[in-house]
């Protein structure tokens, strides 16, 4: 072979030379598959500001599922019988031994809304620093009215699930680096619901100055509710509710002034949670198919036995399944089926909640006439007679109206996270059934492994 | 101006080339094999004394020229016990035999990147592995699942049973917290991919890609063993050092068969095999016996709320019914109880002359799993051709294709419905679910038919790649004191896995979705690349007693992934394709980086008696935070040979080496941790872009790790007893993982943070024996003992769960001063602060490992061998027990035991966590285990028998029998105690949840040579 030294010499020489630029070089890393974070903070374009607006809606439904199904379980609304998740008829019905375990998957809502809350807030600080003439001053209100609305939200869902733990009111800077290591201390649960009636006062406020549309797409849900004016009413019917769970029922009389409460409207009126099957979507958490074997979703047995008679509530609710599910000493009989399509929306809030705290605050303060007008709204809705055929009796019976209000939550809001927080507020938890003799019914969730670990670390 | 400089360099020391040397006395002669007399060619002759050294040739003669006054020839060669034989004064003729040595302190081990040394001579306790031990004895399927057992300081642990592997390797602890803690793969040269490709198997419909529950093969298992000559396990970083950030968990350093000179040698073996589960779980019926305190049937309690007579009539029924018409079914042993068929055929063709030596291999494993439709399959092809080009130059190339395919079904943990063992769990025997008239029944007691599941639902995946190798040497410089060599090698590995997961529309599990029916078919492409270049001088000192290596050189390594899926959901009737989902959805994902070493590296050996390296290495990587920053990783080793003395003059012990090393080694921040993005969503049709709820860190570093060993190495009576002995420990720093944050303020992590530091000490003793050894019986045998221990020495975040798990039934948690692999359950207890704290358990990792193999030689002719391996200590979360007991198909289910104080009632319910009494201690169990992991027995036809029956064209025939896995001695109650539910994954992984049952597996085998 002629071959010499010399060759390769020189081949060696260029094998070196020639790559030697990019040999030593590493590229610069930028994400190839996502836009990054700092693209919106500053200079945000109007169609960026759009999008993160879509965005909050969308995130807006996240922790709902989580939510009604613990409060509904708790609540001993609905049973859980996932035979691959068992803590759902375990755990959570109290029978582990020494309670919530330490990381307990039914904080998964905590994690949820706080983020929405964080999106809320960038999408507020995104909408500040956006690039000039992106969105009018009336359109930024809207923004800054919007972010307090859809925070506030999140926090109330939050504060009820931990109660007397108390949430973190203030967790953020978002103008200082490093402000997620310096979160806030945990408030009572009183000084929680102050906050959160603060912020939605505030959000009222900017939203009332918000102009006539928003600065950015309104989806399908808020249809009614879609410009800042309507959202506020949105706004007003949540600081009534807010109100309720702080039995401030004069605070709760004016809000639901402002709302979008109508004695005489459709009980179906409100913004609604919208799920469809388009690709990237989510469709309704809360459907199911009836008679399933998986993880079926039952009703808890009174809730069909000690319905009044004829009430079209319960018919709509649930189904009775071909054959009952029995799991871990529990047996479900009847689906849940409030959701016959996995598009159905899901309602935030409703007119016919509205009555109900309208018909609270009534008794509350003591005019009892116009809670049963209010209770009679709903009881003619749901096919039933009115309170002075069906129970005349408690006509002038304060306690006994309570008792009719508690029931008529129960039944309009079945499944929809009130039922636990109710019998709480009036001290009736322990009247909640117990379907086994080692359950037991929890005031609370037991705060987030992170949180305690966090605080363990980090003292205030 | 580099380049420049270095080919001035290599210029200069050329031209001192040629010299020629003096001649004196001719020596020559025959080299051959002790074993069966065939001539050895390429082994190395010296003149003792001197440098002057000859290679035997094809026929296996050589010649050398010798100065007067040699009194003795050196051989040499890899694999064989290097010999002495004097030379007379009358005769210039020298024939040799040489003796095969499995653990030869004469092998030579790796060094560096581009250098060896004798392992007499290696300041670090590094594992070998032959061909013949990896898979002589038995075959295993995989690479991964062939070491088990067979290297001290490792953690092997199978994940789970089903055909294909995926098998997790952890050598001396664990290395990184988020990252996996597989060592890094390296054949011939080559960095190869160990992935494991998300399928979508492990969620629900496959909606989460990406899960580590979708437990794919690890892609090792595309290799395959019967074309590997050895295996180095460079066990930490003080042996690693010299692969910078990507040698965290260690190496593993692989070297494929060569050719050698010599006669064409075509080799045929066939392997046929079965497999069956190594056990199964059993079940119990059903009764109408009152079993309760108040006299309830079981009944009551499964399907009713357990009070007397609150058991469902429906169930009741269909019991009698099935009972009546005999149509009771064990579901288990329907689905698990099968036996497999393996086989194995490869085809060998080797040989060459002095100037070209290739190998050519092919290889097809295929079998099928013990559950019906599962099975793996690999096809290979492999050639590797070595050329000398010219006297001071040469080159290899190493070319493999294979094709690898896996069925592996569904089952451990449950987030789709459709886990075979949950179904099984609750699916008790009086269940009809055998298909009628090809139309599967619908289950009444879980989401889903296990049987449906089985015989209709698709998990496979098919692996086609490539694996080529390219190395050269170039010799400036060939003098009998000094060389001079630049060596060039390069690699690339491209694979190709595409996988498919399929539940049909009809599925019972589908028909409760709103869109049923769901297909994934996922493709997942990377590609590596590595080159490398180093010039290396082989110098001597001292009048040749001092030999000296130096080295520099660079090394680039490129990865480039792409992986991406289609899904279609609502699919039309009988259709796999996703494109006739009514939603389609699809995922796209790129991911690039790059990394660049260079490398220095001086050695040097004073007479083989004290024998030193220092080294150091800079690694800069795309992957890093500030990707233009050098990390430094530095060596230092030093081993003392106490025999090779003057004063050494006590002759039982043949050797006696005092070793230490040290050395630092890196893991690059996994890809991705850098950014933080923004992502999308959609509602009502349009698109939304979100916050991320993870945030990146773009000052991240990499990991590094920080290695002292001290060893012992004592050879009694000329080495027929060897003991090994070291003791290490290893600081990994700045742990990545990700930083919890408080999940109130709507960020749940950093993706990557430096949290803490970890340690991991350990000891590892080797005893080789060769108790007997006679013409007609030889006995060796050896004993390995290793333990490692954890601990987190810094932490700088708050107490956090890490890896996977279920809450109550332990997580593994980073705690100061605790190993990562723990496990903390339930109860809850306040600690001094108040803060409510899960209880302390043990260990997932092994308090210890043995391993005690052994081989016997009889009548030349049978060779017998058996490996028994323990692991002791060692704990898994096992769920399994606790499904079966819901579902009531325990085997203990109706009878009484009074468990956990719960008196009079029986054992399915009293075990349950419902009880107050059940905490996590029933879930974290003891999966300590004794198993025969191999044992085999061949023989060899002897040479004259052969000679006269095939006329001298059969050069070899062997036979054998042999079984893995054959015994296990186990009191741990799931369906085998190696398992780890969530895949590959540093810690969390010892979960065992429904997982696949592992099997046993007996072969026969033939092999001959032409």
């Amino acid at each position: 072979m002629k071959f010499s030294l010399k060759h390769t010499i020189l081949l060696a020489g260029l094998a070196f030379a020639m790559p030697s630029c990019s040999f030593f070089e590493v590229e610069d890393t930028i994400d190839p598959n996502n836009p990054a974070l700092e693209s919106i903070l500053t200079n945000a374009s109007r169609i960026q500001i759009n999008q993160m607006g879509i965005g909050i809606q969308s995130s807006f439904r996240n922790g709902q599922s989580n939510l009604v199904r613990v409060t509904g379980s708790i609540g001993r609304e609905i049973y859980n019988l996932a035979s691959t998740e068992l803590t759902w008829t375990t755990e959570l019905l109290g029978t582990t031994n020494g309670g919530f375990s330490a990381t307990t998957l039914f904080n998964g809502y905590y994690s949820d809304f706080s983020q929405t809350r964080r999106r809320a807030e960038y999408f507020k600080l995104a909408a500040e620093n956006s690039a000039p003439s992106a969105l009018t001053d009336a359109e930024k209100q809207g923004i800054r009215g919007f972010s307090n609305t859809v925070s506030a939200y999140t926090m109330l869902c939050m504060l009820n699930m931990q109660y007397k733990n108390g949430i973190r009111i203030k967790y953020t800077d978002l103008y200082s680096p490093g402000d997620m290591l310096k979160p806030g201390p945990f408030v009572s649960y009183e000084d929680g619901l102050k906050e959160i009636r603060r912020l939605l006062d505030e959000g009222a406020t900017q939203l009332a100055a918000g102009g006539t549309a928003f600065g950015f797409t309104m989806t399908s849900g808020y249809a009614g509710f879609n410009t800042p004016a309507n959202f506020r009413k949105f706004n007003r019917a949540l600081a009534a509710r807010t109100a309720m769970y702080q039995q401030d029922w004069t605070g709760l009389l004016s809000t639901l002034g402002e709302s979008f409460f109508d004695l005489n409207g459709a009980l179906t009126t409100g913004p609604n949670f919208t799920y469809s099957t388009t690709s990237g979507d989510i469709t309704n958490p809360q459907f199911q198919q009836l008679n399933t074997t998986a993880s079926p979703v039952v009703a808890q047995a009174l809730f069909i036995s000690q319905a009044e008679v004829g009430d079209t509530r319960v018919t709509k609710k649930v189904t009775k399944r071909t054959s009952a599910r029995a799991l871990n000493g529990i047996i479900g009989e009847y689906d849940v089926s409030m959701y016959p399509l996995s598009t159905n929306p899901i309602s935030i809030i409703r007119n016919e909640e509205l009555i109900l705290m309208y018909a609270e605050a009534m008794i509350q303060t003591g005019k009892l006439t116009d809670a049963v007008t209010a209770l009679n709204k709903v009881r003619t809705g749901a096919g039933l007679k009115e309170l002075a055929t069906a129970k005349p009796a408690i006509l002038n019976d304060k306690n006994a109206l309570i008792d009719e209000l508690l029931n008529q939550r129960r039944y309009s809001l079945f499944y929809e996270g009130h039922r636990w927080f109710d019998m709480r507020r009036y001290g009736r938890l322990a009247q909640l059934p117990n379907d086994q003799p080692n359950h037991k019914v929890y005031d609370q969730l037991i705060r987030p492994f992170a949180e305690i670990q966090w605080d363990a670390k980090n003292p205030q | 101006m580099k380049q420049i400089y270095s080919l001035l360099l290599v210029w200069i020391v050329v031209s001192g080339l040629g010299k020629a040397w003096a001649q004196d006395r001719t020596l020559s002669g025959k080299i051959t094999s002790s074993s069966d007399g065939t001539p050895l060619p390429g082994v190395n002759v010296v003149a003792k004394g001197s440098s002057k050294g000859s290679v035997s040739d094809v026929n296996g003669n050589y010649s050398l020229l010798a100065p007067a006054g040699t009194k003795t020839l050196v051989f040499s060669y890899i694999g064989f016990l290097t010999q002495e034989a004097p030379v007379s004064a009358s005769s210039n003729a020298i024939n040799v035999t040489m003796t095969e040595a499995s653990q030869s302190l004469d092998e030579v081990i790796v060094s560096g990147l581009a250098t060896s040394v004798k392992r007499s001579n290696a300041a670090n306790a590094v594992t070998r592995i032959s061909s013949d031990e990896l898979v002589g004895k038995t075959r295993p399927v995989t690479l991964d699942a062939a070491m088990s057992g067979k290297i001290v300081g490792a953690n092997i642990v199978q994940n789970s049973g089903a055909p294909g592997g995926g098998i997790s390797v952890k050598l001396r602890g664990i290395s990184s917290i988020n990252g996996s803690s597989e060592p890094l793969y390296v054949i011939d040269g080559v960095f190869v991919n160990n992935s494991q490709f998300a399928t979508g198997a492990g969620s629900g419909s496959f909606s989460g890609a990406g899960a580590n529950q979708d437990q794919a093969p690890n892609r090792i298992s595309d290799i395959n063993p019967a074309d590997i000559e050895s295996m180095e396990i460079l066990k930490g970083p003080s042996a690693a050092a010299i692969y910078g950030t990507r040698a965290n968990a260690g190496v593993i350093i692989i070297t494929t068969k060569k050719g050698k000179a010599g006669k064409t040698k075509v080799s045929f073996g066939q392997d046929v095999g079965f497999s069956s589960a190594t056990k199964l779980l059993g079940y119990e019926g059903f009764s109408l016996d009152p079993i309760g305190p108040e006299g309830q049937t079981k009944f009551d309690y499964v399907f009713g709320n357990g009070t007397v007579g609150s058991g469902s009539k429906t169930e009741i029924d269909l019991w009698q019914k099935a009972t009546a018409e005999g149509k009771l079914y064990d579901y288990e042993k329907y689905i698990y109880g099968n036996t497999g068929k393996i086989t194995n055929t490869r085809l060998s063709i080797s040989g060459g002359n002095d100037k070209t030596k290739f190998y050519m291999a092919a290889g097809l494993n295929d079998e099928t799993g013990i559950q019906k439709g599962t099975g793996f399959q690999r096809k290979s092809i492999r050639l590797n051709v070595d050329h000398k080009l010219a006297k001071w130059v040469d080159f290899s190339i190493g070319s493999s294709y294979m094709q690898t395919g896996a069925q592996r079904s569904f089952s451990g943990n449950d987030n789709r419905g459709v886990s075979i063992g949950y179904t099984l769990a609750y699916t008790p025997n009086y269940a009809q679910l055998m298909p009628v008239n090809g139309v599967y029944p619908l289950s009444r007691y879980t989401g889903d038919s296990p049987v449906a599941i089985a015989e209709r639902t698709i998990n496979d995946e098919l692996t086609n790649r490539f694996i080529q190798s390219f190395t050269s040497n170039i010799y400036f410089l060939q003098k009998p004191n000094s060389t001079l060599k630049l060596a060039l090698q390069g690699g690339l590995d491209y694979v190709n896995t595409e996988a498919e997961v399929y539940f049909p529309e009809d599925l019972q599990s589908q028909l409760t979705r709103a869109t049923p029916g769901a297909s994934r078919y996922s493709k997942n492409r990377s590609f590596n690349t590595n080159l490398q270049a180093f010039l290396i001088y082989n110098w001597q000192l001292l009048g040749g007693k001092l030999d000296l290596t130096s080295q520099v050189g660079t090394v680039r390594l490129s990865t480039d992934n792409d992986f991406s899926w289609i899904q279609g959901d609502g699919l039309l009737p009988k259709q796999k394709n996703p494109n006739t989902g009514s939603v389609r959805t699809f995922s796209e994902t790129w991911q690039t980086w790059q990394d660049v070493g260079l490398i220095a590296q001086q050695e040097a050996n004073y007479q083989d008696k004290i024998i030193g390296t220092l080294g150091i290495r800079f690694d800069k990587s795309s992957l890093n935070g500030d990707n233009a920053k050098w990390y430094g990783f530095p060596r230092a080793s030093l081993a003392v040979n106490l025999t090779k003395f003057g004063f050494w003059s006590y002759d039982p012990i043949s050797q006696f080496k005092l070793r230490g090393a040290f050395g630092r080694t890196g893991g690059v921040p996994a890809y991705g941790n850098l950014f933080t993005s923004l992502g999308t969503t959609i509602i009502d049709g349009q698109l939304g872009s979100v916050t991320p709820t993870s945030v990146g860190n773009p000052t991240i570093e990499p990991e590094t790790a920080q290695e002292v060993e001290w060893g012992v190495d004592l050879g009694l009576f000329k080495n027929r007893v060897s003991l090994e002995a070291t003791y290490y420990d290893k600081k990994i720093f700045n742990l990545l993982n990700p930083y919890t944050l408080s999940s109130g303020t709507g960020v749940t992590q950093f993706n990557a943070y430096p949290v803490g530091d970890l340690q991991n000490r350990g000891v590892e003793l080797g005893l080789n024996v060769t108790p007997v050894e006679m013409s007609n019986f030889t006995w060796t045998s050896s004993v390995q003992y290793w333990f490692n221990r954890s601990k987190i020495t810094r932490l700088e975040i708050p107490n956090t769960t890490v890896g996977s798990g279920f809450s109550i039934y332990g997580r593994n948690q980073l705690r100061l001063g605790e190993s990562p692999t723990r496990w903390y359950g339930s109860p809850n207890v306040p600690d001094a602060q108040g803060v409510a704290q899960a209880t302390r358990y043990e260990d997932a990792q092994p308090k210890y490992q043995v391993s005690f193999s052994n081989q016997f030689k009889i009548f030349q002719s049978f060779d017998f061998g058996f490996l028994l391996h323990t692991s002791q200590g060692n704990h898994n979360s096992n769920l399994t027990t606790k499904q079966k007991d819901t579902g009531g198909t325990t085997k203990d289910w109706s009878q009484v035991d009074n468990l956990y104080g719960n008196v009079g009632l029986p054992n399915g319910r009293a075990r349950l966590p419902a009880n107050p009494n059940v905490t996590a201690r029933e879930f974290i169990q003891d999966a300590s285990y004794v198993r025969l992991r191999e044992v085999s027995l061949y023989y060899t036809v002897p040479r004259t028998i052969l000679g006269k029956a095939f006329a001298n064209v059969v050069s070899n025939i062997r036979i054998g029998t042999s079984a893995q896995n054959l015994l296990t001695f186990t009191k741990y109650e799931g369906y085998d105690p190696e398992a780890s539910n969530f895949g590959n994954q540093s810690v969390g992984a010892s979960v065992d949840n429904a997982a696949f049952p592992n099997s046993k597996r007996i072969f026969f085998h033939i092999a001959v040579d032409f």
